[in-house]
């Protein structure tokens, strides 16, 4: 009993952190029907300039999230802004190969800048563990948890409440109509984006504590947001937080009682299965069919 | 931890382009000093990137030596200098395979390898057809060696033959360990380990209780630790690639999973994985095949010091084995040229095979199928003491005593 | 060029001809940079029948790849005792099989996703092939497999390969051919165009779906087998790698999708500057990559076919509408 609950309770914490690192992922591609191949590249870019800041001024490494996410809106607001929308308008598939360029490409900046090596960035209670009665947690891995789970309460309140967030879902939802109440659709888009950038950049934090890092588990990250984006459905927090919750837990309970190199056999087998099933997710749709 | 890499980094690229734009200039100054071309390829991006540059800046520290300290070197009469073409294979198999071709096709002689069996393997393929030998410090696996390939040289034993070492420093500690439990994450260099981990522990009389498989890329291992921490084993060995032994360090602290030892096969020799751990890095043990104490003399640098000493001249990167076992696989290949008088590739590949040279990393012996020989060029076993890296076995080149058992990780900090 | 086939046919052949000569005079380096571009192109063509012609974009070909590989090379090592002549036609056979029973069982739940949500899939149904060939022992995925070396005497095995290439690939690129041009080309073409009033004016849409699914799976899975060959050993990372299932739509993409010349233009091409002309640039290359594809997106986003048409065109306009 105390080994289901243990897992499950790592699984949890697991997937909160999936769930934040694929919301941004899922907020492009249900707004934008965009495909962000950089979405990897974007998480960890957030990864190392947490590691920047946080030796620079010395302060704890979660306590750069202020200055990493507005680092990356700016940078995603440009990126969506010059770069994506060109090859959005000029072709069907030209987001998904402009995307996989910018990621090579930063890719290999990173490699340059930073040099190939694993990084990590290490909080002063990186070693401390909570005991919640026979259940034990990392210290880290909590806290990581809870930031996410901020993060994504935000990212919804701010969906749906403020007035960005009500132009977002208009767009979304009725490209053309939004047009003709006087919405700068790409102005629009390119906020999105770039607040889908400051929410990767944060996952990045959270994930540099957590787990070492190197330029190269890129691609990790993109994928790992596809998979989470399919599971709960696309554009919305809550369908993140529910598919990466899954994640979690699906992943831990395969490794404890199926085999520890089993669960992305699982991952993916719950993949196709879902989209299958439900393709559009365990929430569904929150925004324009995206088929 | 210091972010001294940006440095290293472009360092590392204005040494390359140095090293590129000179080549040819030096060919054309120094028109007596004939020039001996060797190639090969090093990942430079991609999963194995990190250990692809210390390689990568180990050939560069031992050519640029042997050029500009030296002068060059003489073979049979002929003063030589050193042409190094290296090329990045992204770990891809079906990249590194036609750009060896390119370099066969361009008249190179001499190769050097790449890291990862499932390059490694298919370019020796091509080498070993063209009868060029090849040197190489990245694969490792069973595999490249019982193909009966002639042309092929490791700076290491094969895999399976890696831990004969570790099993006979866990026989030496007091009080006698009793039970093992190990665990490797999927891919063909870790599962072999682990084989050869089984097979040497188990031959030593050690009981076994638990084998885990992780994924090539674990994300988390708390249920491999829960395991742990219920079964209790006196050693836990984990042989895995240093960011995946990070990740299994670092958990284990915090969820204070303890053992009497913690053995991981790659990891602690790295000065950025014992920083990360900080104290809870002291009494870890691991294999490693150099460090500066090493009591070798060589022919070019004199020893291990003064090579770090030139190393630190050209590189702000903290060294580590690899830089070192590159650098042996170049000075290896003059020193097999001078005893076969000769550029020839065959009769360098027959001196190869004959080898027995002492360099400041080891004493250079290969077995018949070419890789490493297992007590001259086999690991030894370094162990975490008061944050620097000690040799605690073989005896004869120990520079401490093996610390037995580990307090618990809380009683460290 | 559809109406005169054998002119056609014959063009091709006597192109195949005069590539099959090539090594003759190339030096190995360029034969095994052809040998990948041929490939490539094979692959390309064979994600076109259903990616190009149909639009169902496929994100997850490689899984074919390594399964025909890896069937084959199992199938092989245990009839090791065979004549060597005979272990490639006995691994084509079973590779291609292996890919033909996958993709038909995975056709019919499959097919029914469109769009994106269908590359996703076959990225899943990709990786899921490539844990279990990883995780379980007994298909020695993670150990690496080795093939028999099936080069006859004499053969330099860089020019082997590469002729075996080209009779793949020219069989490959004959077969997609004639799917285009045949009934069932113009049915699959009308699912890309519009599924639903295809389905409605009586195209048998499901059924031309899997029958192009599973031919363009085994025709990718009879290339893989080649590969394998070719390597000699391969683990999982050899053959189910993300990154050729991305190129297979790169290509496409580069030479102009729903052609049958873009892909094998566009293979030819990025395989030519990313193993010839970049490949000096030791730690330059996935840059210089990356460069080439955006600068391609904003330029070109036809893919170079897309762009000859609309230069043609706006010469052609340009000459019936003088300058004022």
């Amino acid at each position: 009993m105390n080994l289901i609950a243990q897992t499950v309770a790592d699984g949890l914490v697991l997937g909160g952190i999936y769930a934040l690192a694929a919301v941004g992922f899922s907020l492009i591609f249900g707004v934008l029907h965009v495909i962000n191949l950089s979405h990897g590249i974007i998480v960890l870019m957030g990864a190392y300039l947490a590691l920047i800041f946080s030796e620079t001024l010395h302060i704890d490494p979660l306590l750069t999230m202020p200055l990493v996410m507005a680092s990356l809106f700016a940078v995603g607001y440009v990126y969506q802004r010059f770069l994506i929308q060109y090859a959005v308008d000029s072709s069907a598939f030209g987001s998904i190969l402009l995307t996989f360029g910018v990621a090579l490409m930063l890719h290999n900046i990173m490699i340059w800048v930073f040099s190939p090596d694993m990084k990590n960035i290490t909080p002063t209670y990186a070693f401390t563990s909570i005991k919640l009665g026979p259940i034990v947690l990392d210290a880290v891995r909590v806290s990581c948890l809870v930031a996410s789970l901020v993060l994504l309460s935000c990212l919804a309140g701010l969906l749906k409440f403020s007035p960005l967030g009500r132009v977002i879902r208009a767009t979304a939802q009725q490209t053309l109509a939004a047009r003709l109440c006087g919405v700068n659709v790409r102005h629009v888009y390119a906020l999105t984006f770039a607040v889908s950038a400051a929410f990767a950049g944060a996952a990045g934090i959270v994930i540099g504590i957590i787990l070492p890092f190197s330029p190269a588990d890129e691609a990790t990250w993109t994928l790992n947001a596809f998979v989470v984006v399919v599971l709960g459905g696309v554009g919305s927090p809550a369908g993140a937080l529910i598919g990466g919750l899954l994640l979690g837990v699906v992943s831990t309970l395969t490794a404890q009682y199926i085999g520890p190199s089993f669960p992305n056999v699982t991952m993916f087998l719950l993949l196709v299965l879902l989209l299958l099933v439900r393709p559009q997710g365990l929430l569904g749709n929150a925004f324009a069919p995206s088929r | 931890m210091v972010l001294h890499s940006k440095k290293a980094t472009r360092r590392h690229v204005m040494a390359l382009g140095a090293a590129v734009l000179t080549a040819p200039a030096i060919r054309s100054a120094h028109a007596q000093a004939k020039t001996l071309v060797i190639g090969g390829s090093v990942p430079l991006t991609g999963a194995a990137a990190e250990t692809g540059l210390n390689v990568n800046n180990g050939y560069i520290t031992a050519v640029s030596y042997i050029n500009d300290v030296l002068g060059g070197v003489e073979i049979a009469g002929d003063k030589y200098k050193i042409d190094l073409k290296l090329f990045d294979d992204a770990s891809d198999p079906a990249r590194a395979t036609t750009l060896i071709q390119r370099q066969i096709d361009e008249g190179t002689n001499f190769f050097l390898g790449s890291f990862g069996s499932n390059i490694v393997l298919p370019t020796a393929a091509i080498t070993e057809r063209a009868k060029k030998p090849m040197v190489q410090t990245g694969g490792g696996s069973d595999a490249i060696f019982t193909k009966g390939y002639k042309y092929i040289f490791g700076m290491f034993p094969r895999a399976t033959r890696q831990f004969a070492a570790t099993a006979a420093m866990f026989k030496s500690l007091q009080p006698l360990p009793q039970t093992y439990s190990v665990v490797w994450t999927n891919d063909a260099f870790s599962k072999t380990a682990a084989e050869g981990v089984r097979l040497s522990c188990d031959a030593a009389g050690f009981k076994r209780i638990e084998g885990y498989e992780l994924p090539a890329k674990p994300t988390d291992v708390s249920s491999v630790l829960g395991s742990v921490r219920s079964t209790n084993p006196d050693l836990l060995v984990c042989v895995m690639h240093d960011q995946n032994s990070l990740l299994v360090a670092r958990q284990m602290v915090a969820s204070n999973t303890n053992v009497k030892l913690l053995f991981q096969g790659l990891g602690p020799q790295l000065a950025s994985f014992r920083e990360a751990l900080g104290k809870h890095s002291d009494y870890l043990c691991c294999s490693t095949y150099w460090d500066e104490n090493v009591p070798f003399k060589d022919k070019f640098f004199g020893d291990s010091k003064k090579f770090i000493e030139y190393y630190k001249t050209k590189f702000t990167r903290p060294i580590a084995y690899h830089v070192a076992g590159a650098a042996a696989c170049i000075e290896t290949y003059v020193l097999a040229m001078q005893a076969a008088k000769s550029t020839d590739p065959e009769k360098v590949r027959d001196a190869l095979a004959k080898a027995d040279y002492e360099t400041f990393y080891s004493r250079i012996k290969f077995t018949p199928e070419g890789d490493g020989d297992e007590l001259l060029m086999g690991g030894m076993i370094g162990q975490v003491q008061k944050g620097k890296l000690e040799i605690v076995f073989p005896a004869a080149a120990a520079s401490a005593k093996p610390l037995y058992p580990q307090p618990t990780w809380d009683k460290k900090a | 060029m559809s109406q005169r086939p054998a002119l056609f046919v014959a063009i091709i052949l006597a192109a195949a001809v005069v590539l099959a000569a090539l090594p003759l005079v190339l030096p190995p380096f360029y034969v095994r940079v052809g040998q990948l571009m041929i490939y490539s192109a094979g692959l390309a063509v064979a994600w076109t029948i259903l990616g190009g012609f149909a639009g169902y974009a496929s994100f997850g070909n490689a899984a074919f790849i390594g399964v025909g590989a890896f069937t084959a090379g199992l199938v092989e090592e245990r009839f090791a005792s065979l004549p060597t002549p005979l272990l490639l036609p006995l691994g084509l056979v079973v590779g291609g099989f292996a890919c033909a029973v996958l993709s038909a069982a995975v056709a019919y739940p499959i097919l029914r996703l469109r769009g994106t949500f269908f590359a996703i899939a076959m990225l899943g149904v990709c990786h899921v092939c490539a844990e279990l060939n990883n995780n379980l022992d007994v298909l020695q995925g993670s150990l690496g497999l080795n093939f028999p070396s099936i080069t006859p005497a004499g053969w330099d095995p860089a020019t082997f390969f590469y002729e075996l290439y080209l009779v793949a690939g020219v069989i490959v690129f004959l077969i997609a051919w004639q799917i285009q041009r045949s009934r069932f080309g113009a049915g699959l073409l009308s699912i890309r165009e519009d599924e639903d009033t295809a389905r409605m004016l009586g195209v048998p849409t499901e059924r031309y779906k899997r029958i192009a699914f599973v031919v363009s799976a085994v025709l990718t899975g009879l290339l893989g087998v080649i590969y394998a060959h070719s390597l000699g050993y391969i683990t999982t990372d050899s053959v189910y790698r993300d990154d050729t299932n991305l190129n297979l739509i790169v290509y496409s993409l580069l030479g102009g999708l729903g052609t049958l010349f873009g892909p094998v233009i566009g293979a030819f091409m990025l395989v030519f500057i990313t193993q010839v002309v970049l490949a000096r640039l030791l730690d330059f290359h996935l840059f210089a990559t990356g460069l080439l594809l955006v600068v391609l997106v904003l330029a070109a986003p036809g893919g170079v076919l897309g762009f000859v048409k609309s230069w043609r065109l706006k010469r052609r306009y340009a000459a019936r509408v003088p300058a004022e």
